[in-house]
């Protein structure tokens, strides 16, 4: 723990994938717009002219029709395809400002700024600002403390200010900045603490920081301490440039329609097989356990109401998509009964491990041999090159009837050739 | 996104060991040409008419660079009424205007009299099939 000289800026993509969109589609510049989750199931991402209108963040979508009906709120569904790439821009922009940065999310990294004197610091956000909105198109906030905590506050007040950047380092009135941040929005304070502070009358930050130590180690948790002596502006959270790798991988997707078949459900389970495959080898990682799972919807009452699931210990672990799907499919036949409307079903792989070294077992089904291997390679080779899905596995389905809703999605690919964005000549 | 074509000194004869093997540069990275500043840099395809004078074709390829200014007689992807458009930037007497390509004074349109028009990024390259 360093009482520090830390420079932390937070740098946050505001309304992230309703800026995305926007980038290629003027026409929806200063007008409401909102883009839901995947099978258009809740509001994920609002622009401030949606934000005004009362639209909540993780709203349903069916409760907030009516306001978009009748203030003619832009509608998307998500385009992940779109947001990965524009992520990957912005990050690499990022990039060039710091020689150490984390990347917390899709829209928000960590930088370290501890080389730019503090006299030069906000000069610094703005020019950081500046470039990322000019390269990429997309608006950001900066909050610069001495500690990660800290700089999420800042970034929270940043968000709000027209300047769009709040530097906390050697700022006088520090408690009176603190004291204008509701407990609840404290970065690691969850619905269940922020009641509990509440109740013992924390209700800003700088309660919780002046709050005692030792009530807090009493009361809370290791969590609990660790935000707020953050907020007194011991680092106890240090930037961590490398993602961890992946300890499982869960691929899972609510069906666009109930799905009562097998074969439905076998393709959907065998598209996640490939999916979550792909990634793992990507990740450079094999699997050793597989589980499948399938529901019907929660609000099936009574008899209607059935979900289950099944783990598959594999002999040794790989990475081959063949092997793993057929482990998966016999699994999901295993569980799978007549007559239920399925809502969703998924896989989950665990127990990976780095892929180094291959294990062989002579004596196993599944013995990564080198043929094997080079297909797999081959099938992500091509589907890098030209696009997910180039190359599949005939189970996996062509026309995927169970698979989810877009409505409303923008059909442009900044990384993909078929589905550039477009422009006119007039 | 990437294409790499081996770049040949000579031409290369069959049946005999070649003896251009030696003359093989670096393979050619027409990404690294045509793209100077990775996070910065567009592909957008053209839609509908074209614009003979600057030689942009309908279903063309245009390398956009959003990092840089652009310059008198710049081609542009500018956001006019609401539209991503491409124009040729006119630089006069401290002024500024966008044309359709042609020196002809009809279509230009003053970007100080028209502050809600915005340059969106600078076309470096066009690609084009023949």
């Amino acid at each position: 723990m360093l009482y520090n000289n830390n420079k932390i800026a937070l740098v946050d993509c505001n309304s992230f994938y309703v800026s995305c969109e926007r980038l290629f589609n003027p026409s929806i510049n200063k007008k409401p717009v909102i883009v839901l989750s995947s099978n258009d199931g809740c509001v994920i991402s609002r622009s401030t002219e949606a934000k005004s209108l009362g639209i909540k963040m993780g709203e349903p979508y069916f409760k907030v029709k009516k306001i978009v009906k009748e203030n003619d709120v832009k509608t998307f569904s998500t385009n992940f395809a779109l947001y990965g790439d524009i992520s990957r821009r912005v990050m690499k922009t990022l990039k060039q400002f710091s020689p150490k940065m984390e990347i917390y999310s899709i829209d928000e990294a960590f930088l370290d700024l501890s080389s730019i004197k503090n006299e030069n610091l906000l000069e610094h956000g703005y020019k950081i600002r500046e470039t990322v909105l000019k390269w990429t198109g997309i608006p950001t906030s900066i909050g610069i403390a001495s500690t990660k905590t800290l700089s999420k506050a800042a970034n929270y007040v940043a968000k709000k200010e027209v300047s769009g950047v709040i530097n906390l380092i050697n700022l006088k009135k520090i408690n009176n900045f603190l004291s204008g941040i509701k407990i609840n929005d404290v970065w690691g304070v969850g619905r269940q603490l922020t009641k509990f502070y509440i109740k013992n009358g924390i209700n800003t930050a700088y309660d919780l920081k002046e709050m005692h130590n030792s009530w807090i180690k009493k009361n809370t948790n290791v969590f609990g301490s660790r935000t707020a002596m953050e907020l007194r502006g011991f680092a106890c959270l240090s930037l961590e440039p490398h993602a961890e790798k992946r300890k499982n991988c869960c691929v899972s997707r609510s069906f666009g329609s109930k799905v009562t078949k097998l074969e439905d459900l076998n393709e959907a389970i065998t598209t996640h097989c490939l999916n979550a495959a792909e990634k793992i080898r990507l990740d450079k990682q094999t699997v050793k356990k597989i589980t499948v799972f399938i529901k019907t919807s929660p609000f099936q009452m009574g008899n209607n109401y059935y979900a289950n699931s099944k783990d598959v210990d594999l002999p040794i672990g790989t990475s081959d998509s063949i092997a793993l799907i057929k482990k998966a499919l016999t699994a999901l036949e295993s569980i799978y009964k007549k007559g239920y409307k399925y809502q969703k079903t998924g896989i989950i792989f665990s127990g990976l491990k780095n892929d180094s070294i291959y294990s062989k077992n002579l004596f196993s089904e599944i013995n990564n041999d080198e043929k094997r291997i080079k297909l797999m390679q081959a099938i992500d080779h091509t589907n890098t090159r030209y696009g997910r899905n180039a190359l599949s596995i005939a189970q996996a389905g062509v026309r995927k009837k169970w698979n989810v809703k877009k409505q409303y999605a923008s059909k442009i690919d900044t990384a993909c050739l078929c589905f550039l964005p477009t422009v006119k000549i007039s | 996104m990437k294409l790499l074509l081996p770049f040949h000194l000579q031409k290369v004869g069959a049946g005999f060991p070649s003896p251009a093997t030696d003359y093989v540069e670096d393979d050619i990275d027409l990404n690294a040409h045509l793209i100077k500043n990775i996070p910065s840099t567009f592909l957008i395809r053209v839609q509908g008419k074209s614009m003979n004078e600057v030689g942009i074709h309908n279903d063309d390829l245009l390398v956009v660079d959003r990092s840089l200014n652009p310059k008198n007689f710049s081609t542009v992807v500018a956001n006019v009424n609401e539209e991503l458009i491409v124009k040729t930037l006119i630089k006069e007497k401290n002024q500024s205007f966008l044309t359709a390509g042609s020196k002809e004074i009809k279509d230009k349109i003053n970007l100080s009299e028209n502050p809600e028009i915005t340059i969106w990024g600078v076309v470096t390259y066009v690609i084009h099939a023949l």
